[in-house]
């Protein structure tokens, strides 16, 4: 159905409006002006408002031409909190830590944290996750237990990169990417460079990633087909900014997604779980994505200490 | 329905001038322009259905609230909702403000801008406008005087309203509609 844009609506309304202030009595006018208000429920309400508009500039006679400097009125103190947004930020940013060859790096519930290691790579750990870290002369051998890592990797060709996820093996040279540890297997996503992707064992049935790909690859049947994946990359990652993108997801996916970050748990009605929803959101704001998802959708909204519960 | 006429004048004094503010608020939270047009003219038209606006004690809630009852309506149309529009007008808090008629109402502030935006007008257009409104002469009169057709003084009329409301639904200049930081840090980023 195509609507009737509202500026063509004012643009009559007002045109009315003009005519009938210089023919008030018109009879024609009138019956004109009331079949078209009767047609539509928006042409009402932009004659209303030209209507509104004329009548109130009759303002302009009644008080006097001539004005001397208004005073000024000081704008009112309408800063909102926008505190707490910062709080994971602060938590991500900036968090040098000197790693010794063998360490391990461990997140709680909705924590991130971008650790530098000491041969010029970055690595982000995403919530609920934990990472074994070994560098050694002649290789870099990286342990994903659980969870999720993006990698942003030194290059040195000496030393290959190697990222275990169960019995997913993934290699780099000089690279970027994401490594998602699943319960049969990992989620590969690229983000600068190449990587090899492979179930142990199994090298020769590698794959090669490169920038703006992803393959999920099984413990036991290997890698599955690369697909295209430029356009998510940005969204995927955006827990290293501390958020969640949505993107077409459904409100169970997205509820689940938040559960990751955070021991308040949401849980969905299963006839709203297939509802689907776009936003960006801070991962630990499960309560303002609950509120909107509540009032976009309009479904009621309980809470307690634990947990928040969406139902029709 | 209460009283047109009351019902004009009310609506002239109590919401027509906190427009800009309802459209400069649904713009950032990244409401499409012709989406933005069609939720003000749709709140306009559920006003003229009210038997009353008697209990309405505070307008400019009531618009903004008004507005933000159309864009959920319009999101739950909408096969993929999208759902930060709504958390951005939330985190605005625009709602919780107590009423504030002097501020927003401020006499000699609205009729300075009048002012400027007759001032602004094409000068013919101007003119007319002038005779009509401060002067109060008929458009009968000031094609007389001016030497034009009827029909000329209606299109200056129509003009001159048309130009002046689409100003008037900018908001003001010295009034920055910009009013939080904290806004900016809360939301998206997505470097």
């Amino acid at each position: 159905m195509t609507q009737e844009p509202a500026n063509a609506i004012d643009a009559k309304a007002i045109a009315f409006l003009a005519r009938l202030d210089n023919a008030p009595q018109t009879e024609i006018v009138r019956a004109e002006l009331e079949t078209w208000l009767a047609e539509d429920p928006r042409h009402r309400g932009a004659f209303l408002r030209a209507e509104a508009a004329f009548a109130h500039l009759d303002r302009l006679a009644i008080l006097p031409v001539e004005l001397s400097r208004p005073a000024f009125v000081s704008r009112r103190g309408l800063l909102i909190a926008g505190a707490g947004a910062s709080a994971l930020a602060a938590s991500a940013v900036g968090l040098a830590l000197w790693l010794p060859t063998r360490n391990l790096i461990a997140t709680p519930i909705g924590e991130i944290r971008r650790v530098p290691l000491n041969d010029g790579s970055v690595v982000a750990v995403n919530t609920n996750s934990e990472l074994g870290v070994d560098l050694k002369d002649n290789l870099r051998q990286l342990t994903l237990d659980k969870g999720e890592v993006w990698f942003d990797v030194a290059k040195d060709g000496k030393r290959p990169f190697v990222v275990a996820a169960g019995q997913v093996r993934v290699m780099a040279v000089g690279t970027a990417f994401s490594v998602r540890r699943r319960d049969d297997g990992a989620d590969v996503l690229v983000t600068e460079g190449v990587v090899a992707a492979w179930a142990n064992g199994d090298v020769l049935n590698k794959v090669l990633v490169e920038a703006g790909s992803k393959v999920f690859v099984s413990d036991i049947a290997g890698p599955s087909r690369v697909t295209a994946a430029a356009h998510q990359i940005d969204r995927t990652l955006a827990w290293r900014n501390g958020q969640i993108a949505l993107d077409g997801m459904s409100l169970g996916a997205a509820a689940a997604e938040f559960n990751r970050y955070n021991t308040r748990q949401l849980t969905i009605d299963p006839a709203l779980a297939d509802k689907r929803l776009v936003g960006w959101f801070h991962t630990n704001e499960p309560e303002t994505f609950a509120k909107a998802a509540a009032a976009t959708l309009g479904v009621a909204l309980t809470e307690n200490q634990d947990e928040i519960h969406l139902a029709p | 329905m209460a009283d047109r006429r009351e019902l004009v004048v009310w609506v002239g004094k109590n919401i027509l001038p906190h427009e800009a503010e309802v459209r400069a608020w649904l713009r950032r939270a990244s409401v499409a322009a012709h989406e933005i047009d069609d939720i003000v003219q749709e709140s306009y038209a559920r006003l003229i259905a009210l038997d009353d606006v008697a209990h309405i004690l505070n307008p400019r809630a009531y618009f903004f609230q008004t507005a933000r009852s159309i864009l959920y309506q319009q999101a739950r149309r909408a096969r993929i909702v999208r759902i930060d529009t709504v958390a951005e007008l939330d985190a605005l808090n625009i709602l919780d403000e107590g009423p504030n008629p002097e501020e927003a109402v401020s006499s000699f502030r609205e009729l300075e801008r009048f002012k400027s935006m007759i001032d602004a007008l094409p000068e013919k257009c101007r003119r007319v406008f002038i005779l009509r409104k401060i002067e109060g002469v008929p458009q009968r009169e000031i094609a007389r005087r001016l030497g034009i057709t009827e029909n000329t003084v209606e299109a200056h009329v129509a003009r001159g309203l048309r130009l002046l409301l689409k100003a008037w639904a900018e908001p003001v200049p010295n009034q920055p509609v910009n009013r939080t930081k904290s806004h900016d840090a809360r939301t998206r980023k997505r470097d």
